[in-house]
């Protein structure tokens, strides 16, 4: 059955994109910042640490009003993967991801409304969303006004593993980030999933009488 | 040929003459190996000449026949002399003998002994520095030794060691003039105004935390020399942030030059020297990190084309099979 639902609201939308973008500067300006002798430094030091800087702040307030949205509208349960049969639906969908897709099969999650992640999306998301995001944003903060970070800790600087937890952190975000932009291409076509994350209406194609695939087992 | 041989000829007269005067350096700092006896023999000297020229001096003089107000303006703390690098000098040894008596001689400041008799290698080295750098090139008359480095207080690096030290020392040598209308008006041409020090960083990132971690000297003085006294104004200071922020860090070859030869690669990292006082972001790196974050990168890209080439390849494969033959 060919579906058209209303899957992702404006505000989440405008959300993805800022965020998208910010990361985008971020990792741009953090390699120029980081690699700052190499060919990754593609903007000049000064400008990179002052547009880090900006858009870093950008950052914090963005993530902040993602926190509040999510738990206000109640879009967080989306990041909860839900027992039981987490780990059966994820071998579900990784098996698809590496056979079942180049064999034209039909994808075992289909979007609904409440549950628009699968098993292995939701985990993935609630991850990187909610543990190393606030990891990258509080040791960006800390960075920020280095007088509070502790003044010595374990006989460095203290803000020594602030620095690298930082920079280890926010490489792992920029490194989902480009596997979430593939991804995104294992829709129903190449192109649809960034369709329905620009317009918000996801073209399903539901077996006839289900709702989520969750259901089904 | 003839200016080639002329020029050599120059260069060893200049390694000699330097060598000998090296001799008098050397002299200069072998007193850091002195005898307790001979130090508490110095320290019985000083300790007369602060019994008045301290502020304990000033509240309880020992004569009463003394210029108070005078001598107000000539006081030293004892403590800070006795850890300074001239510490274990005695203070007759540059005011001279005329100081052990009192009343002094009326020029008795003017008697004070150059530095070069002491540190004689090191002005040769420095003078030429000195004469390139913007201090002499505006105010050379009014300039010595002494405007920046006040032998009562001031500590060698090497001696002091650790990094937030020295940058405090050294900082506030060049503050006490470009953070003071008054000081820098003594230097300074009549209608030179002194420029906020602020302002004039601005384009500097995170300002003030650069004059914690670093000092003015770090940038203004020329970058290929390692450290020199050739201070640099605005127009030729270093503006290049990659110079300090990175693995060739200039750091290494100026702030950090005495603790270089420590240097472990605590923590698989470039530049660990750093890291006791300072995160330097470009120069902290630890190779084993970034290179497991290339492979990780390398591996993700990898892993993605040949998918995306399976995935092409796969749909170009069953539209074959599905083509009518």
């Amino acid at each position: 059955m060919k579906t058209r639902i209303y899957l992702l609201p404006l505000w989440l939308r405008l959300w993805h994109w800022a965020n998208a973008a910010l990361i985008i500067v971020l990792a741009t300006t953090g390699a120029s910042l980081h690699f700052s002798d190499s060919a990754f430094a593609v903007v000049p030091f000064a400008r990179a640490a002052r547009l880090h800087d900006i858009a870093g702040v950008a950052m914090v307030v963005l993530y902040i009003a993602f926190v509040i949205a999510n738990a206000v509208t109640g879009n967080w349960w989306q990041y909860v993967p839900k027992p039981p049969g987490i780990m059966e639906r994820s071998l579900r969908v990784m098996r698809y991801y590496a056979f079942g897709i180049m064999r034209g099969e039909r994808d075992p999650h289909e979007p609904t409304p409440d549950t628009n992640f699968n098993d292995m999306q939701a985990s993935a998301y609630l991850v990187v969303m909610y543990v190393a995001m606030p990891i990258v944003v509080i040791t960006g903060l800390i960075f920020m006004f280095p007088q509070t970070a502790p003044d010595r800790l374990f006989g460095f600087d203290g803000l020594f593993p602030v620095a690298v937890l930082h920079y280890v952190t926010g490489a792992a975000v920029v490194l989902f980030a480009i596997l979430h932009v593939y991804l995104g291409t294992l829709g129903h076509t190449a192109t649809s999933q960034y369709k329905t994350m620009i317009t918000g209406w996801h073209e399903g194609d539901l077996p006839s009488g289900r709702t989520s695939s969750r259901r089904v087992r | 040929m003839m200016q080639a041989r002329r020029r050599t000829l120059a260069t060893a007269f200049a390694l000699i003459v330097a060598s000998m005067l090296s001799a008098g350096a050397g002299r200069a700092q072998s007193t850091a190996a002195l005898d307790p006896e001979k130090l508490a023999e110095i320290r019985d000297q000083n300790a007369k000449c602060f019994s008045c020229h301290s502020p304990a001096g000033l509240k309880s003089p020992p004569r009463q026949d003394m210029d108070l107000a005078r001598l107000g303006t000539m006081l030293h703390d004892p403590a800070l002399y006795e850890t300074s690098s001239h510490g274990r000098v005695e203070c007759r040894t540059c005011h001279g003998v005329g100081a052990t008596t009192f009343p002094h001689g009326a020029d008795l400041k003017k008697q004070v002994s150059p530095c070069s008799e002491c540190h004689a290698a090191k002005v040769f080295r420095i003078e030429t520095q000195f004469e390139a750098s913007v201090h002499a090139k505006t105010q050379k008359d009014k300039f010595t030794c002494w405007s920046c480095h006040d032998g009562h207080v001031y500590n060698v690096a090497a001696k002091i060691g650790a990094p937030r030290k020295i940058i405090a020392q050294d900082n506030a040598m060049c503050l006490d003039c470009h953070n003071s209308d008054l000081q820098f008006s003594k230097f300074a041409p009549v209608e030179k105004r002194r420029p906020n020090i602020d302002a004039i960083h601005e384009w500097l990132p995170n300002t003030r935390l650069h004059w914690q971690a670093v000092r003015c000297v770090d940038c203004h003085t020329p970058a290929a020399r390692g450290f020199s006294h050739e201070i640099l104004d605005k127009s030729k200071a270093e503006k290049n942030c990659v110079a300090c922020h990175s693995q060739e860090s200039a750091l290494r070859t100026r702030l950090y030059r005495h603790l270089v030869a420590e240097e472990q690669e605590q923590l698989g990292f470039v530049n660990s020297v750093f890291l006791s006082t300072s995160y330097v972001i470009g120069a902290s790196r630890n190779p084993w990190i970034d290179r497991a974050v290339g492979v990780a990168a390398a591996l993700l890209i990898l892993g993605m084309l040949g998918h995306a080439a399976l995935r092409i390849g796969s749909a170009w494969w069953r539209r074959r099979g599905r083509r009518p033959t």
